[in-house]
This record gives C-alpha cells, sequence and structure tokens, in this order.
C-alpha cells in the first residue's frame, strides 16, 4: 500500500513507519532450535505509540530488538521509515539508529564513568552534532535534572537515572522510540512520572513509541496495543481494551 | 541464612567470577616468576662458582714455593673437617725422546686431582677431544700437543722425565687449572705424584712448587683456615677464586644482574597481583552489601574475606610454584646443554620465600584494605555506596602496600641502593603522572567528541581520566622495570664484549732477556702478529710501610695475598689505557721518584698517596713515595702490576727481564714451536684456553640472562593484561551500548584503538624516562658502569607499548563486536 518513498505522501499520519512481514525468529540451542516468533506481521504508523505485551518470556524483547534492528530475524522482512532494515549490513543499521532511533531500557544503561551530561551527550557526538553540550544540558532541563547535570549515574535515584536515560532517548531527534520496560524496575509513583514524561515528550516531538511494558495503566495510555503469545501477535481490540481498564 | 551467605560466598561461585581468575592468573604468574627466577639464579650461582673454582682445580689452594712439601698433617686437618684434598708438584725440567731434549713444565697429580672441572683429554692427535676427572695412572705422562713434533714421538712411545721413563699415553689439551702463573714455563706435561720422587729431579732446594687443593662446604672451608692461618709461612700462599680472577668481575656483575632480575619480578608480580586483587575486592562490595543487609557482623565479614583470600592466595602459590618447577627443570637443561656438561637441578628451597612472600603480601595489601573499609561502613551506607573511594584513604592503602612491596625486594636483595634507585624510579613516574593527568584535564576539558575517531579517542582519555591515569601508571610502571633490565643487560653485554674482544691478547712471552727484546719484534713482526706493549718485570717483595715491617702494619686478618709471594714489578712511562688514576697524579715525563699502585692492593694495605713503600729485590732494598693510585681491569687478561715505577726510577738497574702478550689464531699454533726452537730459554704461556673458557662462561651468562629478560617481558605482558581486563567489562558496556547507539563498527575500532595508542605512548614515554632515572642510579651504585643514554632502545619502546596497547584494545571489544547489540536488551552485564 504505502511503498512509495515517505516524502511524496500526502499525509504523514498515514505513513507506516515500520512493517514487520511473516517475521521469524528461531534460536540455536545445540541439539534443537526454539521458535521464539512465528509469523509476525504488523504495521505501525508514524507518531503512533504501541504497546507491546505478554507473559514473561512470550518474546516481547525479543520483537522489539528486531523492529529496532538490533538483531536480524530467521525470516522475514522489517521496514523501518521505508528501508528493509533487515536486509542492510550491521554498518548502515548503525548508521540508521543513530540518525532516527532511540532506546529506553528497563536497567537504563547508563555509563557509570560519565556524568548525566556527558552520557546525555554521546549519541549526539555520534551523530556529529555541532553543540552537543548545549542540546544535552537542554535535554536535562526538560527532564528536570538541570541541576543534576555533574552527577554520575550512581549519585542519582533509579527514577532519576531513567530520566536521564529518556534524555538521552530523546537527543537525536530520533523518529522512533523504543523503550523496554522502560519503568519495570521503578516504584508505582516514579513510573507514573515517567510513563508522563515518556508520552508528553513523544507528543511534543511526534516521535513514533515503541514499547514493551509490563505497566497495564501505561500500555493503556498507547493508542495499540499488540498481545504476544505463543511466538505469535495479535492487535488487542481497542475498545474491548479500554473497557477493560474502565 | 547462613547456608545462603555460604553459597553466596562459596568458592565455586567464586571461581565463576572472572576477578577471581584473575587473581589467580596473578598470583600464579607472579609466584612462578620469582620463583623461578630465583630458582635459576642459585642454580646459576652454584654452577658458575663451581666453573669458577674450575680455575683453581678446588675450592682453595695452598701453594708452598720454598721447595718444602706441605706437610701431611695439614691435609689430615682438612679432612677431618670434611674437606677433600687433593695434591700437585709442579716443577720444571728438561725431558728426553731419542736425540730430542726439550725445557717443559711439569704438572704431577695424584689420584684425587680435579676436585673441580675436569682435564680436557685427547688420546691422539685426531682423536676427539674428552674430559676426564682425573689424571694419567703411574708409568703415564700425557703431553701437550705441540711436544709431539718438538721432541719427535708419538702416543705410545716413552720418554726420559729425569730417571725415569714414562710412557706417552695422551694428549694434554687443557687443565681445570690451567693456571695464569707468570713462572709457569710451557709446553706442559702431566704426569702421576708418585713417579715424581723416581725422576729424581726433584731435590731437597730445587726449585718446585707443593700445591694442595681443597674442596667442600664454605663454613668448612672457612674453619680450616682460620685453623692453618698461623701456621702458614711467608712461603706460602693460600688463594681462593675470588682472589683477582680474571672472572670474578664478569661474575660478580652476572650475579647483581640476576638480583635485579629477581627484584623486578617481585615488583612486576606485586603489581600484577595488586590491580587484579584491588579490582576483586573493589567488585566485591556489591557482596558485601548483600552481606550485611543479610545480617552478618563485620567481624565475620572480615574473617570470611581473610578466609578467601588466604585459599584464593594458597591455590595461587601452589599453582605458581607447579608452574615453576618444570620451567626451572628446563632452564637447567637449556644451561647443561649451553655448558656441554651436565648440570644437576638443585633445588634451592630457601629461594621459593621471596616468591611466596611477594604473592601474599601483595594480595593482601592490596585487596584487604578496600574489604576492611567496606565493613565497618553501615549497610544502609553500604547500599547507596558512592562509586570509588574517599580518595585520601586509597592512597594511604597504596603508600602501605608500597612499603611493604619495597621491603620485599630489600629482603630479596638485601641492597638498599638497589631499592632506592627503583623507588627513585617510581617516584619520578608518579610525578611525571601527577603532571600529565593535570595537563590531560586542562587540555581536553573543553573537547567534546564529534563522529571523528580521534575527537572520540580524546573524548574517552578525558572521561575515563581516573581509570586512564591508574592504568598509565600500572603500564608505565610494568615497562619502566621491563626496560630497565632491557638496559641493563645491554650495558652488561658490551661490557664484557669491550671486556674480552675477540683478539684479545692469548699468548704471553716471559722471560725475554733484554738483548731479546729486538730479535723477539722482530720475529713477530715477521708473522704479522701484533704485538702488545712490552714491559720490563722485575721481581720483588714488598717489605716495608713507612719504614714498618708490613707484617705488622697490616692486620693478620685481612688476608692479602700480594704480601704472601714476589710481586711484579715495573716501569712505565705512560699509563695503560684501561687503568685509571684514582689518587694522585701519573708521571710526569722525566719523573723519577714515586711509584703507582693498584687501587684494591692499596686499599688492603691502608696505603695512601705520601706513604712510602719498601721493596726488597734480591739482596737489594729500595724505598719509594705513593705517587698515585690506580685501578687495574684484572678482568682484561692483559699484563697487568700492582706496583708501577716511572722510567728511570728506582728499578733502574735491577736485573729485569720482558714480557709482552700477543694474539695468535688456533690454526697458527705452529709458529709457537719455531719460537720456541728459536728463543729456548723465552716462555710461551698459552692463555688461548682461558680466554675461550671466560667467553664460554660469559656466553651461558648472557643466554641466561636472555632467558630471565623473556621470562620478565612475559609477566609484563600479563600484568598489561591483567589491568586491561579489569576494565574489560565497563568497556564492552560501553562499547555494546555505543553500537546501540549506532555508532559504527569502524568508529567504534578506530576510536578505542586510538585511546589505547595513547595510552600505551604515554606510559611508554613516562615508563622509559623512569628506567632511566632507575638505571642511572644503578649504574652508578651497582655496575660502576658509565650512564649514556640509550637513544636506540628508548625510541622504539613507547612506539612498541602504543602498537601493543592498540591490538589490546581491539581485542578486548572483540566480543562487542561479534555480538549483536542485542545484548544490552537481554541486561547482560
Ligand atoms: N539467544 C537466545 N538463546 C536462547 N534463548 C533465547 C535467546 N533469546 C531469547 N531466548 C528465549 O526466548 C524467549 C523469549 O525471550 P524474550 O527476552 O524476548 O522474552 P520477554 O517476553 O522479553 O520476557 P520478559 O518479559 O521476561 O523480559 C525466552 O524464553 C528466552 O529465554
Ligand atoms: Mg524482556
Amino acid at each position: 500500500m504505502n511503498q512509495a518513498s515517505p516524502e511524496s505522501q500526502f499525509s504523514p499520519q498515514s505513513i507506516v513507519m515500520l512493517r514487520a512481514s511473516n517475521l521469524s525468529h528461531r534460536v540455536d540451542l545445540g541439539n534443537d532450535t526454539l521458535t521464539i516468533l512465528q509469523g509476525v506481521n504488523l504495521e505501525i504508523k508514524r507518531s503512533e505509540s504501541v504497546a507491546i505485551v505478554g507473559r514473561s518470556g512470550s518474546g516481547k524483547t525479543t520483537l522489539l530488538g528486531l523492529l529496532a534492528g538490533l538483531d536480524v530475524p530467521t525470516e522475514g522482512v522489517v521496514e523501518l521509515d521505508g528501508a528493509r532494515i533487515s536486509e542492510l549490513s550491521e554498518d548502515d543499521r548503525a548508521r540508521m539508529r543513530a540518525q532516527r532511533v532511540g532506546f529506553i531500557f528497563q536497567s537504563f544503561q547508563l555509563l557509570p564513568a560519565l556524568t548525566a551530561l556527558e552520557n546525555v551527550m554521546l549519541p549526539l557526538e555520534l551523530g556529529d552534532h555541532k553543540a552537543p553540550g548545549a542540546k544535552a544540558r537542554e535535554l536535562l532541563e526538560r527532564v528536570g535534572l538541570g541541576d543534576r547535570l555533574r552527577h554520575t549515574p550512581r549519585q542519582l535515584s533509579g527514577g532519576e537515572q531513567q530520566r536521564v536515560a529518556i534524555a538521552r532517548a530523546f537527543a537525536a531527534d530520533p523518529i522512533v522510540l523504543f523503550a523496554d520496560e522502560p519503568t519495570g524496575n521503578l516504584d508505582n509513583q516514579t513510573g507514573e512520572t515517567i510513563s508522563d514524561l515518556l508520552m508528553a515528550l513523544n507528543r511534543e516531538q511526534g516521535t513514533t513509541l515503541v514499547m514493551v511494558t509490563h505497566d497495564e495503566p501505561l500500555a493503556a495510555r498507547c493508542q495499540r496495543q499488540f498481545n504476544i503469545d505463543a511466538g505469535r501477535v495479535s492487535e488487542a481490540d481497542q475498545a474491548a481494551v479500554e473497557e477493560l481498564t474502565r | 541464612m547462613m547456608s545462603a551467605t555460604r553459597k553466596l560466598t562459596s568458592v565455586r561461585r567464586d571461581w565463576r567470577e572472572r576477578d577471581v581468575r584473575v587473581v589467580l592468573a596473578a598470583l600464579i604468574v607472579a609466584v612462578a616468576t620469582v620463583a623461578t627466577i630465583a630458582l635459576f639464579a642459585s642454580q646459576l650461582q652454584s654452577t658458575l662458582v663451581t666453573s669458577a673454582s674450575a680455575f683453581l682445580a678446588g675450592d682453595r689452594q695452598l701453594e708452598s714455593e720454598n721447595g718444602e712439601p706441605i706437610p701431611a698433617q695439614w691435609r689430615e686437618e682438612a679432612r677431618s673437617r670434611g674437606l677433600e684434598t687433593a695434591q700437585m708438584v709442579e716443577f720444571s725440567t728438561m725431558v728426553l725422546a731419542g736425540d730430542e731434549f726439550q725445557l717443559v713444565s711439569v704438572k704431577a697429580v695424584n689420584k684425587q686431582y680435579p676436585l673441580r672441572g675436569e682435564i680436557e683429554f685427547q688420546k691422539e692427535p685426531d682423536a676427539s677431544r674428552q674430559m676426564v676427572s682425573r689424571g694419567p695412572e703411574q708409568g703415564e705422562v700425557w703431553l701437550n700437543p705441540r711436544l709431539l713434533k718438538l721432541l719427535n714421538v708419538s702416543v705410545g712411545d716413552s720418554i726420559e722425565v729425569g730417571e725415569k721413563n714414562l710412557s706417552v699415553t695422551g694428549l694434554l689439551i687443557r687443565t681445570p687449572d690451567g693456571g695464569f702463573n707468570m713462572s709457569a714455563l710451557s709446553p706442559r706435561i702431566m704426569m702421576h705424584a708418585a713417579d715424581v720422587a723416581a725422576t729424581q729431579v726433584v731435590q731437597e732446594g730445587s726449585r718446585v712448587e707443593y700445591v694442595n687443593l681443597f674442596a667442600g662446604e664454605e663454613p668448612a672451608l672457612e674453619s680450616f683456615y682460620r685453623w692453618l692461618q698461623p701456621r702458614l709461612g711467608p712461603s706460602h700462599e693460600w688463594e681462593s677464586i675470588r682472589d683477582g680472577q680474571a672472572l670474578s668481575d664478569s661474575l660478580e656483575r652476572a650475579e647483581r644482574f640476576l638480583l635485579l632480575g629477581g627484584s623486578l619480578a617481585v615488583l612486576l608480580a606485586a603489581v600484577a597481583v595488586a590491580v587484579a586483587s584491588r579490582q576483586y575486592a573493589l567488585n566485591q562490595r556489591d557482596t558485601v552489601a548483600l552481606l550485611k543487609t543479610l545480617g552478618l557482623g563485620s567481624r565475620s565479614i572480615g574473617r570470611l574475606y581473610l578466609g578467601r583470600l588466604s585459599l584464593w592466595g594458597l591455590a595461587g602459590m601452589v599453582g605458581g610454584l607447579l608452574v615453576s618447577l618444570p620451567l626451572f627443570w628446563l632452564l637447567t637443561q637449556l644451561m647443561a646443554q649451553a655448558l656441554d656438561q651436565p648440570v644437576e637441578p638443585r633445588l634451592d628451597v630457601m629461594a621459593l620465600t621471596p616468591a611466596l612472600l611477594t604473592a601474599l603480601v601483595s594480595l593482601f595489601a592490596f585487596a584487604y584494605p578496600p574489604i576492611r573499609r567496606l565493613r565497618d561502613v553501615p549497610a544502609m551506607r553500604v547500599l547507596r555506596s558512592q562509586p570509588g573511594e574517599a580518595g585520601e584513604k586509597a592512597w594511604l592503602d597504596v603508600v602501605i602496600a608500597a612499603v611493604a612491596v619495597f621491603g620485599l625486594v630489600w629482603l630479596y636483595a638485601r641492597e638498599i641502593s638497589l631499592v632506592l634507585s627503583l623507588l627513585g624510579g617510581m617516584i619520578a613516574l608518579i610525578a611525571v603522572l601527577v603532571l600529565l593527568g593535570w595537563c590531560l584535564v586542562s587540555s581536553l576539558k573543553h573537547m567534546s567528541g564529534g563522529g571523528s575517531a580521534w575527537r572520540l579517542a580524546l573524548v574517552g582519555l578525558y572521561r575515563h581520566r581516573r581509570a586512564s591515569l591508574s592504568q598509565i601508571a600500572v603500564f608505565a610502571m610494568t615497562l619502566m622495570l621491563a626496560t630497565t633490565l632491557i638496559l641493563v643487560r645491554s650495558s652488561l653485554l658490551a661490557d664484557w664484549q669491550a671486556q674480552l674482544p675477540e683478539d684479545t691478547p692469548n699468548h704471553f712471552l716471559i722471560n725475554i732477556a733484554p738483548d731479546a727484546v729486538p730479535e723477539v719484534e722482530g720475529f713477530l713482526k715477521a708473522r704479522d702478529l701484533p704485538l702488545d706493549t712490552l714491559y720490563p718485570m722485575v721481581r720483588g717483595r714488598l717489605t716495608q710501610i713507612n719504614g714498618e715491617p708490613v707484617r705488622e702494619v697490616v692486620s693478620k686478618e685481612s688476608d692479602v695475598g700480594a704480601l704472601n709471594r714476589e710481586l711484579n714489578l715495573t716501569w712505565m712511562s705512560d699509563l695503560p689505557e684501561d687503568n685509571r688514576i684514582v689518587a694522585g697524579e701519573w708521571f710526569d715525563p722525566g719523573q723519577t721518584e714515586g711509584v703507582s699502585v693498584e687501587s684494591e692492593l692499596a686499599e688492603k694495605l691502608g696505603v695512601d698517596v705520601g706513604d712510602s713503600l719498601g721493596f726488597t729485590i734480591g739482596s737489594d732494598t729500595i724505598s719509594e713515595p705513593v705517587t698515585s693510585i690506580r685501578t687495574v681491569q684484572w678482568s682484561s687478561l692483559k699484563p697487568n702490576f700492582y706496583m708501577a715505577f716511572p722510567p728511570g726510577g728506582a728499578l733502574d738497574g735491577m736485573p729485569a727481564t720482558w714480557i709482552t702478550s700477543f694474539y695468535l689464531e688456533s690454526d697458527e699454533k705452529s709458529d709457537l714451536n719455531e719460537f720456541a726452537r728459536q728463543f729456548p730459554t723465552i716462555s710461551v704461556l698459552e692463555i688461548d684456553h682461558i680466554i675461550e673458557r671466560i667467553q664460554d662462561i660469559v656466553r651461558q651468562v648472557t643466554q641466561a640472562i636472555e632467558a630471565i629478560l623473556a621470562l620478565i617481558l612475559a609477566a609484563a605482558v600479563v600484568v598489561m593484561a591483567a589491568v586491561v581486563s579489569a576494565t574489560l567489562q565497563d568497556r564492552q558496556r560501553e562499547g555494546a551500548l555505543l553500537r546501540t547507539l549506532g555508532g559504527r563498527q569502524s568508529l567504534l575500532v578506530r576510536s578505542t584503538m586510538l585511546e589505547f595508542a595513547l595510552l600505551g605512548l604515554f606510559a611508554g614515554i613516562l615508563g622509559v624516562v623512569a628506567a632511566e632515572v632507575a638505571v642511572w642510579a644503578l649504574q652508578y651504585r651497582m655496575f660502576e658502569g658509565e650512564f649514556r643514554w640509550h637513544w636506540q632502545i628508548v625510541v622504539p619502546i613507547p612506539l612498541i607499548s602504543a602498537v601493543v596497547l592498540a591490538f589490546l584494545g581491539r581485542w578486548q571489544l572483540r566480543p562487542v563486536l561479534s555480538v549483536s547489540p542485542m545484548l544490552l536488551l537481554r541486561r547482560l552485564e
């Protein structure tokens, strides 16, 4: 349907940002193979926010990694912003990530040796940004850590660390943001603050958000939800979900 | 709960931790290196001392020059003290074979000879040379091969020695005590001591030397000498190997080198264990925190960790010994091959002590303080602990540990100047490091990365400045130690080469009558043989110092060999090239007054410039003031003199003969026969075998030194790898994150390699500077050489270190590159 390049399209909303076609992923366990994902098809449009939910071990992280181009599927195709990233070389995928993708991890993944500011500067420097310091400071102020620029991750609380990670994720102006259980390591209240921040930034920047979460209220705030079970993905009926969570 | 904590701290779980494996590896390398070097040094020392004592054919030698045999009861006394003894008699005589006759020097030995070393012997002129451990049987004689032609005999014939017919059963190539005795005459024959009486050549008062050899344990030798000393007469001379032997200088320096090598091994080992164990300790903080929250008291935690550290220490020591023993055995086999003689591996248990101590001290000194400090902190604080530690306290730890480690080096080497030299080098290193750190911080502060590998590398250096500086410190220290050894090694080898170059004069002409001098010169010139300077030689005894009899002035305890025999006195106008004036002035042209004394003898006699020395020469006595004191290169094997007078001075008109030396290649030996025919009264002293021997030994020692150097360098690489691997996890995580954030592999590789290359370059420059400081101090204090810069060695080292580290950096990045960045999502550490 939307095979033409995004620029030629009239309405950005109608453009498919992410598409997985017939995606399967298997890992070799020596004597037998484990099928994690089986024939997954999905489409995510520009600026949509999507939650992926499912039992533990159902393959959510695996799917996220494939959609983000961190790994290549055993079968099938992943298209990100019109590029078939599952067929790109590792370096091209890296360039793609540097320019268009942001990440938020459950365990924050801040570098302990660097200050908050330096951590946020990292993707900017990789992307050869002109003034990485100024931009990073601006983002940290936006997430409410303007006075903690010079602190290292160990001097920050978990919630603060995740806010630094969010600032880092938005630093390079990504068009897609992937988050793997961003509130998984935080208490409810802090989790909610983080969720608010994430959704707010997402709205402001018009980013596409793909997020794996166990946090039902957070999932409910997303426009769509996918459910993974036994390696298969099905889209939850939005109306039904809303009814359930009401 | 107790079982849970036990599980948390179980040995098996520990083993799975990389930190623990690194600690163990470091311990094993530490113990193995120090133990191997110490064992090998002790082995080498005993082998070399044996080689050197072979110059006497025993450990000590008692010579009687007065024609009186040495009393048999002295030998009995020696045997009762557990010493072995052997006897020999040396004299010169004419031997006859048909119409031919020849003056020879006879060495008659009993069947115990030699106590040390072996005799090199040939059955026939064409037969292969073999080593035998005893001389000819009664009724037999072995000849210097030159005598076959001179006497026109062959093996199987018989010759007449005085009244006794002896049958020639072999050729004497070399005796272990192929001595360097000026009065010895060549060519030499060897016969059995029991045949001497039957020759009737040796009679009361004839010029003959009786020699007794002794061998055994050092304490027994010393106690025997204490017993013997009061009984010695003026014509008795007691000699030990170290008395003015040509080899002793070289050996002493080799020993010092081994000592230095061992000390460096101790330091390197300490650095390796320190780095690894400190990393382990710091990473244990989380576990300690957990244990505290589980309710374990701080005392139990202390005990727990003391226990583990002991356990790992023990495992490391056992492992290290298991590695070092086969290595040691291999080295002795190599040595045996180089020496061309079997070497009995001698396991010196004492030599293992420093190795074990090094491992334990560095383990506890560096690993325990951070844990100990942690156990005093309340559990809550532990959980929210800050990265790094309170700076001052960590510094204090390091200082205490450094004191412990340098204490170890002192314990090992017992040489304060060595410890101070190395410490000085280290301090220089730290000083430059602090400066470098300051420069790094202030110059890179405002730098931010930007796509290019260079900028990323510099930013990386700045951002990891704490880790970078401590890594530079350790690399630099390692490089300093290795460079020190390389520098000392090359100056040692250069000195040895200079001492005995290929064309060292290997023949002496002694007893040249004054009127024969021009003819001898003519003979040698005609054969294109380069002639060393001719020296006059007058034999005389030192009898008085400042008018007092020498025996009274010089205390009995100081064993001055030169007083027990006639000295060779000479006159010369120019100072020999390798002598150096240390006090007073050399003779001015035209000066006829004064005498120049060799410095060691002057020290033993307590003689200084201005004192007057009295000599007895034949029936004359002369007295001269000391005008200069000079050092002599005894190891040069050139004519050297204790006492030198100016030309036209006190020795003028005394009965003199002349002495010179020259170099003869082994295939020109036949020239000697002609010489002996033309100048029957001149003695030819062949020292070519001695020189070959010394060159052999120097070659062996060189090999040993190379082996030790290789060992140290291997240890250095292990230390570097340990340091790099200490930050491996952080680096890998960082690499994975950078890749996830979109860093291209090539960029990552280039910036990491650059960063490490810069680290290596800085560390290399630092290490080399510190090594030069240490070598300067060492050279000055220990090796007495002259200091010079070593550009050719010093310049490549920082470059090599940069390249090596760049590849180490590349290597540690390897898992990050080969694995997909999915890793981070999976939360692997
Ligand atoms: N490389 C691999 N080798 C072996 N098994 C793997 C590998 N990657 C994923 N798996 C397995 O695949 C399944 C799905 O893993 P995945 O991490 O995607 O689950 P998840 O839905 O994210 O679970 P959770 O909610 O606990 O994070 C799990 O059973 C996991 O053990
Ligand atoms: Mg997951």
